[in-house]
């Protein structure tokens, strides 16, 4: 993630105490793990106050990928502490299992992109990106926040804006040209 | 219910003592160069997945190869499979430390195939990628033997028998490769390939012989496999990912689309020859 960041014009780093995102003029939170080590690690670290304040009263842009996107639901179905709880909702599990597709989700998979996208301006729809999930945001509690949606088994919220608010579950650090479009839009909106 | 998944075009490079190599018929043939600039081209083109192999005989140029993998995940923004002298747990972490998406592992897992489990459950299925090198051996059941230490010292393991064990210890995806067919330019073993193919329900990618567009399209049709790859064919043709997808569009394969998309990124590291 720092890699594809670092291609562009910006400077980045990562911070391990909320107090350090006071400096930030644009926030990437992208999530590895499960969803209760992530917010845990978030609350650790002084992140839960510091995001709040910086996001939500500053209006600081945000850009959530996968877990970081899951994280702004009210919670998850992998695990029991409650997310950010800025979107109602929660995040569900995809059905394993005979007659339906192999879970985690891996692989290329097709994202349609709403033509009111700001994060996808420019990119054709649909665009292939690149996925590696178990859990999805489903489109019922994103009605009025999805800008993209993927099928796999279900039709799910594959990115979502609101405002200064913006999240993928798709990885763009992967997703070649495509993703890094998305970066430079995000980081320089611009351009 | 099933998914119509596009099928993957896959780059491979073989780092044989800290060099980018062809080969044929598993021996290193020619030097072609950097890493690095052969990434830069897949990148800014169509390739779906990196794969990159460290095949020296032994483990003294390790030390460069994990530099290489760091400096190829700095620059190579698709999915990165990493492998090579895959033992234990360690070098796996050596490896997705330095950027790795997914490890690929071959010897050691003949030797002691719950390796594959042991990957599978600290990072999941999804991450390991087990490469079977196969030769043909008509003393074999499926026709075809496993074998072992980079194409030199045969498993006594039949190919498809091997293939189905490798799913049940938590593979999540086959490379497969024909010995003879390696660098001979007549394209994959499409017995093999659709052997294995038809035997898992695991992703398999058909990898070694592909001299020509077409030979994608074949492993795909008549090999079944799910993923194709190559190495040589990509060192000396301009714009060759592209092409090769275009060609797989034409003959009415689902492939990732080749979009070009101008994104200025004044900051990405540029090429610096070691």
């Amino acid at each position: 993630m720092v890699n594809a960041l670092s291609c562009f014009d910006v400077d980045v780093s990562v911070v391990e105490s909320g107090a350090k995102l006071a400096d930030a003029g644009r926030i990437v939170l992208p999530g590895v793990g499960s969803f209760d080590a992530g917010m845990c690690g978030l609350a650790e670290r002084g992140h839960l106050e510091a995001l709040r304040n910086r996001v939500l009263d500053a209006g600081v842009p945000y850009l959530g990928i996968c877990l970081g996107m899951q994280f702004l639901f009210e919670g998850s179905a992998e695990g029991s502490l409650a997310g950010l709880g800025w979107l109602k909702g929660r995040v569900e599990r995809f059905v394993s299992g005979p007659g339906h597709p192999k879970v985690p989700h891996v692989g290329w998979n097709e994202v349609d992109i709403a033509p009111s996208s700001s994060l996808m301006a420019g990119l054709e729809s649909p665009t292939d990106f690149y996925f590696v999930h178990s859990y999805y945001a489903p489109l019922a509690a994103t009605e009025t926040v999805a800008v993209g949606t993927c099928d796999y088994g279900v039709r799910f919220c594959a990115a979502l804006e609101r405002d200064n608010i913006a999240a993928v579950q798709f990885h763009p650090e992967k997703s070649q040209l495509g993703g890094m479009k998305l970066f430079q839009t995000f980081l320089n909106p611009g351009q | 219910m099933s998914i119509v998944q596009k099928h993957r075009l896959i780059a491979s490079l073989l780092v044989y003592n800290g060099d980018v190599v062809q080969t044929r018929r598993f021996r290193p043939t020619n030097n072609v160069g950097s890493a690095f600039t052969a990434v830069d081209f897949f990148n800014g083109w169509t390739v779906d997945e990196i794969i990159v192999l460290e095949i020296s005989k032994d483990d003294a140029h390790l030390d460069r190869f994990e530099t290489i993998v760091e400096g190829l995940s700095r620059r190579c923004f698709v999915p990165l499979t990493v492998g090579g002298k895959i033992r234990d747990l360690d070098r796996v972490q050596t490896y997705t430390r330095a950027g790795a998406d997914k490890v690929a592992l071959n010897t050691a897992a003949l030797q002691r195939p719950t390796l594959i489990t042991e990957i599978a459950g600290r990072y999941g299925s999804q991450c390991v990628v087990v490469s079977i090198d196969a030769r043909r051996n008509p003393l074999m059941p499926s026709g075809y033997e496993a074998v072992g230490d980079r194409g030199r010292v045969p498993s006594g393991r039949d190919a498809r028998a091997w293939a189905e064990d490798v799913v049940r210890l938590g593979a999540g995806e086959i490379l497969l490769n024909e010995i003879e067919h390696d660098g001979d330019k007549r394209g994959y073993d499409l017995g093999l390939v659709r052997l294995i193919s038809d035997a898992v329900d695991i992703p398999v990618v058909a990898f070694g012989g592909v001299a020509n567009w077409d030979h994608f399209v074949e492993g795909v049709r008549l090999g079944h496999a799910h993923a194709v790859a190559a190495g040589n064919i990509f060192h000396y043709t301009e714009h060759s990912t592209k092409k090769a997808k275009e060609f797989m569009t034409a003959a009415g394969l689902p492939v990732r689309g080749t979009t070009f998309y101008k994104v200025a990124m004044p900051r990405r590291p540029s090429y610096k020859p070691f």
